[in-house]
């Protein structure tokens, strides 16, 4: 894999303020905070798949009650969780299991640059959390019709699966339900923009996820 | 007012499709389709804090009894919102309300521009739908702090009060009251990145917005339920 120094999705990089707001550094110092003051068992990180998630009921049903904290941020490639995680949202917490869901955002990456900025973000938990389980979403299909997002996306978790099987803390999940239908075409009923999941698209994700994470927080609790 | 020739805010431009999924033009199509298939009582057309609305159980509660259409997409400039709706957009429907909440993506353009922008898509709409009312929502303030974003788009709102009742079947609502606290913060519970709304915030802005949408469809919903029965 491409060393940190090379690889642009593996470098740690603060999210810039082209618009004027503040809002990305804000959210960041959110996060940190929230990390001195919650317990969280199970924290999820990453881009707005994961941010909007909290914004409707599927997260009270099935996160909230496990303790689940959300430091999801809108745009953020791998570079900008990475950095996020390095500048102290991992900071207080120790939660069992860490539910890491980017890559769709990292504009101009390679699949190999995308695969190796997740890595890295695997590695930092582990160095920072020792004790906690990584699981990978992996990164859903894109736009209303095949197009080379998709193919990129698709080949993300194709090497992120083989990058993690080796280990012992990590896994990739892959949580698309069969958002393209058989004519390649992706509804707006699941994917209203063709990107961001409507809440018929989140219960059909999550249900399954929210199965997997119990399974792994049981087996947590019994080591 | 501003030249429409010389405010850049003012000029037709489609997205240019530069992650590579097309994803714009295909919610321009789907909308064009739509409206060959709808009969909207109200049209809402505008950036990502339009689109966003449709996806909380307010929309369903609130405006879809209104038989009401949703033309939000994410990131949509004054510009954009004018190509789409040059471009098929308003074909074939005939909306009683048109209801225009765009201008805060305009970031190359100043706060007179913007505003500029906003009128124009007004003029569009009641010289292409005679029969609309347009209301043409403000912009909200946005980041957790004091900003000159926030600075802007109270420009735009000052410009918007004064042009828009010039405009006939025009009016400016102020949907903002309530989310810059007395610490001049605004909080995650109402815009959960300090741009886009939660359902909280969605639900403190539907009230005046409902309540003037009702005032002109001359309907309240008892009398709408009972007409049905």
């Amino acid at each position: 894999m491409s060393s940190e120094d090379s690889n642009p999705a593996a470098t740690p990089t603060p999210g810039v303020d082209t618009q004027g707001d503040g809002r990305w550094m804000s959210l960041h110092n959110h996060f940190v905070s929230n990390s001195k003051d919650k317990e969280p068992d199970v924290l999820f990180v990453g881009d707005s798949l994961v941010q909007l998630l909290y914004q409707f009921e599927v997260w009270r049903d099935l996160f909230s009650p496990l303790h689940a904290l959300n430091f999801g941020v809108g745009g953020d490639a791998t570079q900008h969780v990475l950095w996020r995680l390095s500048n102290g949202e991992l900071g207080h917490i120790s939660p069992k299991v860490v539910v890491l869901w980017v890559g769709t955002n990292n504009h101009g990456h390679t699949a190999e640059q995308i695969c190796g900025g997740i890595m890295a973000i695997v590695q930092l938990i582990k160095d920072k959390l020792p004790k906690a389980y990584t699981l990978v979403l992996g990164v859903l299909p894109r736009g209303k019709m095949p197009n080379s997002l998709r193919e990129r996306n698709a080949q993300v978790n194709k090497l992120v699966q083989e990058a993690v099987s080796s280990l012992p803390h990590a896994s990739l999940l892959n949580v698309d339900p069969g958002f393209v239908h058989s004519d390649g075409s992706i509804s707006h009923q699941d994917l209203y923009d063709y990107l961001h999941l409507t809440p018929q698209g989140y219960q059909a994700v999550c249900q399954p996820l929210h199965a997997h994470l119990k399974g792994l927080l049981e087996k947590q609790a019994e080591n | 007012m501003s030249g429409d020739e010389m405010n850049p805010a003012a000029v037709a431009q489609a997205v240019e499709d530069i992650q590579g999924d097309d994803r714009w033009m295909s919610q321009h199509t789907r909308f064009v389709q739509e409206c060959k298939d709808a009969e909207p009582e109200v049209l809402f057309i505008g950036d990502s804090m339009v689109q966003l609305m449709q996806q909380y159980e307010i929309w369903r509660e609130l405006f879809s009894p209104l038989h009401a259409l949703n033309f939000g997409i994410g990131g949509d400039t004054t510009c954009n919102v004018l190509w789409r709706l040059q471009n098929g957009e308003l074909d074939n429907i005939g909306p009683k309300v048109t209801v225009v909440w765009v201008g805060t993506n305009n970031h190359e353009h100043s706060a007179e521009q913007v505003a500029g922008g906003i009128l124009a898509i007004a003029q569009l709409l009641t010289s292409r739908l005679p029969k609309t009312k347009v209301v043409v929502l403000g912009l909200l303030a946005r980041g957790e702090w004091p900003n000159p974003l926030r600075e802007k788009n109270v420009a735009v709102n000052s410009f918007l009060r004064s042009w828009l009742p010039r405009l006939g079947h025009t009016q400016f609502l102020d949907v903002g009251a309530g989310f810059v606290h007395s610490d001049e913060t605004i909080s995650t519970r109402d815009m959960f990145d300090f741009l886009h709304l939660t359902a909280a915030g969605y639900r403190a802005i539907a009230k005046p917005l409902i309540d003037l949408l009702l005032q002109i469809l001359e309907e309240t919903p008892e009398e709408k339920r009972a007409s049905l029965v």
